[in-house]
C-alpha cells in the first residue's frame, strides 16, 4: 500500500498511535503535506476560541442567587420545623402510650431487656461510617475495572473489527453515565437510587470490558 | 477578572492553574474548599474571580451563546454552594466546579434539542482577546463553525484541552473519564475536524 493512500486511511480511520511515521511522509509528500498542515493548523488555531468578555454583572448575579437560595432554604427549613412539631408530638405520645401498655402487658424477660436497650438501638441506620464504608468498597470496585480497562485498551485504541467499534462507542456513553451519576451524587451522598443506578453502570461497564477482552483473545 | 493566573503545562501536575509558588496553589485550594464548606459566599467569590473567566469561555465554546454561557456558569455556582457542605469528592474544588459546569452545558444543550424552534445565534460581545495567543488565526472562524458540528462529549474534550490548554489528566477528572479516554476523545474530535474543514475547503475552492 502506498504511504499516500496510508496516510488518506490514517486521517479516516487512523489512531494517535500512526501517526509519527506518517507525519515523516507526509513532510516530503505536497498532497500530503496540504493535509498534515491542516491538521497541524487545528491546535494552532485552537487557542484563539477562548472568549474573553467583560461581564461585571455576573458575580452580582451569583450572589444574589445565592443569597435567595439561603433564604428560600431557611423559609423551608423554618416552615417544615414549624410543620413537624405537632405530629411528631402527637405520634411520640402515641409511641409513649403504645410502649407503655406493651410493657404491662408482655412484660420482657432479662435477655430482652438487655437488647432493648442495646447501644445499636440508638444508633441512626445509615450513618457517615456506613456510607465511607460502601464509597471505599466503590473506589475498589472502580479501581479493579479501571485494572480490567487497561487490559482492553490496545484493542480498544485500534479497534479491529466493527464489534469492538461497536464497544468502543458503548463505553464512551457508559462513562459519560459514570460521570452524570458520579456528579449527581457528588451533590448527594446519601442518595441510595443514585448509588444502585452507579453500580449497575459500573457492572454493565465490567461486562463490556470482559467481551472486549475475550473478543481480544479470540 | 484574571487574576495573573495561567495555564499550567499540560503533562503532569495535579492542579488547574499555577502561580510561581505551587504551593501557594494547594492552600488556597483547601481553604476555599473549607469555605464553600461552612457556605462562606467569599469563598465562592475568590473561586469566581479565578475561574469565571475560564468557565466562561469553556461554557461559551460548548453552548455557542455568550448569555447562555453566563446563566450556566451561574447555575454551577448555584448548585456547587447547594452542594458544598456534602461534597466529599477526591478531585480538588475547582476540578468539581468545571465538571457541573460541563454536566449544567450538556443538560441546557438536551434542553435546547427537545425545543428546536429557537436556534441559539452566537452573537458575540465584545472580546476582549488579549490572553488569546492566536486571536486572528485565519483558520478561527471555520474552526469554530466545525466544532460546533461535533458531539458534545468530543466538543467537551476538545475544547478543555486544545482551546483551554487543560492537561489530559485534569480533562479525564473533569470529564470523569481515564486519562487514555480523554487522549482518544481529543484525537477523534481533532479527525473530525480535520475532515470538516478539509471538505468545507475543497467546497470553497
Amino acid at each position: 500500500m502506498s504511504d499516500c493512500r496510508r496516510f488518506k486511511e490514517w486521517l479516516d480511520r487512523g489512531t494517535e498511535d500512526g501517526f509519527s511515521e506518517l507525519e515523516t511522509h507526509a513532510a516530503a509528500c505536497d498532497p500530503c503535506r496540504e493535509h498534515l498542515q491542516l491538521w497541524n493548523a487545528i491546535s494552532q488555531a485552537a487557542p484563539s476560541l477562548r472568549k474573553r468578555w467583560e461581564s461585571p454583572e455576573l458575580w452580582v448575579r451569583i450572589e444574589k442567587a445565592i443569597h435567595e437560595s439561603r433564604r428560600a432554604e431557611e423559609a423551608s427549613r423554618g416552615r417544615k420545623e414549624s410543620r413537624a412539631w405537632w405530629p411528631l408530638l402527637a405520634a411520640a405520645a402515641a409511641l409513649f402510650l403504645v410502649a407503655m401498655i406493651g410493657l404491662r402487658v408482655f412484660r420482657p424477660s432479662l435477655g430482652q431487656r438487655e437488647l432493648l436497650t442495646s447501644r445499636s438501638f440508638s444508633k441512626p441506620l445509615l450513618t457517615e461510617d456506613a456510607l465511607s464504608d460502601v464509597e471505599k468498597s466503590e473506589e475498589r470496585y472502580v479501581a479493579s475495572i479501571e485494572r480490567l480497562s487497561r487490559l482492553a485498551e490496545p484493542k480498544l485504541r485500534q479497534p479491529s473489527t466493527p464489534l469492538l467499534i461497536s464497544y468502543r462507542e458503548k463505553l464512551l456513553l457508559l462513562d459519560t453515565a459514570i460521570a452524570e451519576l458520579r456528579s449527581q451524587l457528588d451533590q448527594n451522598r446519601f442518595n441510595t437510587h443514585l448509588r444502585k443506578e452507579l453500580l449497575a453502570v459500573y457492572q454493565e461497564k465490567q461486562h463490556t470490558l470482559e467481551q472486549v477482552v475475550r473478543e481480544e483473545k479470540s | 477578572m484574571q487574576n495573573g493566573v495561567r495555564v499550567r503545562a499540560r503533562e503532569g501536575g495535579e492542579n488547574l492553574v499555577e502561580t510561581p509558588d505551587s504551593a501557594s496553589v494547594r492552600e488556597p485550594e483547601a481553604e476555599l474548599l473549607e469555605g464553600a464548606r461552612r457556605g462562606d459566599v467569599s469563598a465562592f467569590e475568590r473561586l469566581f474571580q479565578t475561574h469565571g473567566e475560564r468557565m466562561k469561555s469553556l461554557a461559551a465554546n460548548l453552548l455557542g451563546s455568550p448569555s447562555e454561557a453566563e446563566d450556566a456558569v451561574q447555575e454551577t455556582f448555584l448548585k456547587i454552594y447547594r452542594a458544598a457542605s456534602s461534597f466529599r469528592g477526591s478531585a480538588s474544588l475547582s476540578t468539581w466546579a468545571y465538571r457541573v459546569l460541563v454536566n449544567t452545558c450538556y443538560d441546557l444543550l438536551r434542553r435546547r434539542a427537545r425545543r428546536p424552534e429557537s436556534p441559539v445565534s452566537w452573537v458575540e460581545p465584545p472580546v476582549d482577546f488579549g490572553s488569546a495567543p492566536a486571536a486572528d488565526h485565519p483558520l478561527r472562524v471555520d474552526l469554530a463553525a466545525s466544532l460546533a458540528a461535533l458531539d458534545s462529549r468530543r466538543r467537551a474534550a476538545f475544547v478543555l484541552f486544545e482551546v483551554e490548554g487543560f492537561s489530559h489528566r485534569e480533562v479525564g477528572d473533569i470529564l470523569g473519564v481515564p486519562e487514555g479516554t480523554s487522549r482518544s476523545l481529543v484525537f477523534e474530535a481533532r479527525r473530525e475536524l480535520q475532515r470538516r474543514l478539509w471538505g468545507s475547503r475543497e467546497a470553497r475552492a
